[in-house]
């Protein structure tokens, strides 16, 4: 192992952590907000909906994340063309950034995971509370906000921060479909210079230093939002 | 190939499905092996090795998998090498096995650690207190209370394996996606969406196969849960 070159690589990796983080949040927060969707209309019981959400979640566990990035990335684009002409637009699907369909995939995956988390961060709060808030007269839209809510963010934070995680890994087969994140760009400043391992190893220190700091900054935030409680 | 049906791409994506499978299945057995030796080592608190230990399962959950295939997939011959071994048997498909026992059993530690721990201490201080020795009290008390609260854990980790082990194609390894993407490729890039469809119901199928034999197993295991410490609605 040549840690000169290691050093090398991981200060060039550093220029793309930046656009990685990007799209693991833009992912995360799509994931949080599919997500919710699930979890609420698993909860309250919608009925037809409920049946979609059981289905897609069962497929989804089952089928891996690289099988499903490679059917949306060839089948997305005739898709939304489809789509866009039924609505009567003109829109080339082909046209649609890899990283779209990255985003999309990955979004799905992780979505039907936080569904379970978010869930069972609901049913977590106790249902005196809800009696409370009904008893004072809360409006469902409030007693979500004011007091479901808050609750449920304190008992999902550190499941958060592990699907923040998978979402960070899971973009490292976006090289598959040319999108460029730490990985693939590892992958490139190997195929330049050679040295596979120094590079591979390079970009595994760094996913090990962005978990490292993203736990250590949930269990702090989790500690705040445990003191105002 | 040209335009193959679904029942050519299925007969021919199930001639290489024993790679898939034994990729499994070779390193979910080794995953095992290695996870319970780890385990081993981080309960019973064995100094240095202990931190290795610690350090190895934290660098195989924070590390993506498919990282962990290339750098074994590279650095594993230099390595064989060095050691005074022949390299001509490190074969890809002998790479990513390798590289998925290590990531396996890496994950499986925090798995086991916690569901021994969820063992209530009284049983240590009733099996110490008849006088059983450490194999006796492993094998009687341990193990048959630690294994029902493992399942469910064990049972997720079997299926990131499984999702796991389709990457092993990036490195160049003829398995079912392998497969699947040179019939693309000899297809003039068509029927894509057909085949990892294919691709996708036969996950789908080992997955739910993996999930059955686990809840089959905890169904068998259920009379040893009685009292894990971790029940509260009591048997």
């Amino acid at each position: 192992m040549n840690f000169l070159i290691l050093f090398e690589d991981f200060v060039q990796l550093l220029a793309v952590v930046p656009q990685t983080l990007l799209l693991a949040i833009t992912i995360f927060i799509l994931s949080i907000l599919i997500g919710t969707v699930m979890a609420l209309i698993q909860e309250y019981n919608v009925p037809v909906l409920k049946l979609i959400v059981v289905i897609v979640k069962l497929l989804l566990r089952g089928t891996p994340l690289i099988v499903l990035i490679f059917l949306m990335y060839y089948s997305l684009p005739d898709t939304v063309t489809f789509l866009s002409g039924l609505v009567g637009l003109d829109y080339n699907g082909t046209n649609i950034p890899p990283a779209i369909i990255l985003i999309v995939a990955v979004s799905f995956t992780v979505a039907s995971f936080q569904a379970e988390t978010i869930r069972g961060s609901f049913l977590s709060i106790n249902k005196g509370q809800i009696e409370a808030a009904q008893s004072l007269g809360y409006t469902p839209y409030q007693m979500f906000k004011k007091i479901i809510a808050p609750q449920a963010l304190v008992e999902a934070i550190p499941e958060f921060s592990s699907s923040f995680l998978i979402v960070m890994k899971a973009i490292s087969l976006g090289f598959m479909i040319t999108v460029v994140d730490i990985f693939a760009e590892a992958r490139l400043i190997a195929t330049d210079n050679s040295y596979y391992v120094e590079a591979f190893f390079a970009a595994a220190l760094m996913y090990w230093a962005i978990s490292a700091i993203t736990v250590t900054l949930s269990s702090k935030y989790e500690e705040y939002l445990h003191s105002r409680m | 190939m040209l335009n193959p049906t679904i029942t050519e791409i299925l007969l021919s994506l199930m001639q290489v499905s024993y790679i898939t499978l034994i990729v499994l299945v070779v390193s979910a057995i080794c995953g095992l092996i290695l996870g319970t030796i780890l385990t081993i080592i981080v309960v019973k608190k064995i100094p240095v090795l202990k931190q290795i230990t610690v350090t190895f399962s934290s660098f195989t959950r924070s590390v993506p998998i498919i990282i962990q295939l290339f750098i074994v997939f590279y650095a594993l011959p230099p390595v064989i090498e060095s050691m005074g071994f022949s390299t001509t048997y490190i074969t890809a498909t002998v790479a990513s096995i390798v590289a998925l026992s290590l990531y396996h059993g890496g994950y499986l530690v925090e798995v086991f650690r916690a569901a021994y721990r969820a063992l209530d201490k009284g049983q240590h201080e009733a099996a110490d207190s008849m006088g059983y020795t450490p194999i006796q009290k492993f094998r009687r008390i341990t193990l048959p209370q630690t294994i029902p609260v493992a399942l469910p854990g064990w049972g997720n980790a079997l299926i990131h394996l499984i999702h796991d082990t389709s990457l092993v194609f990036a490195l160049g390894v003829v398995d079912i996606m392998g497969r699947g993407q040179l019939i693309a490729a000899s297809s003039y890039g068509m029927n894509q969406v057909k085949i990892f469809l294919i691709i996708a119901a036969i996950y789908i199928v080992l997955t739910f196969l993996s999930d059955a034999i686990i809840r089959f197993f905890e169904k068998k295991n259920k009379k040893f849960k009685l009292d894990s410490g971790l029940n509260t609605k009591g048997a």
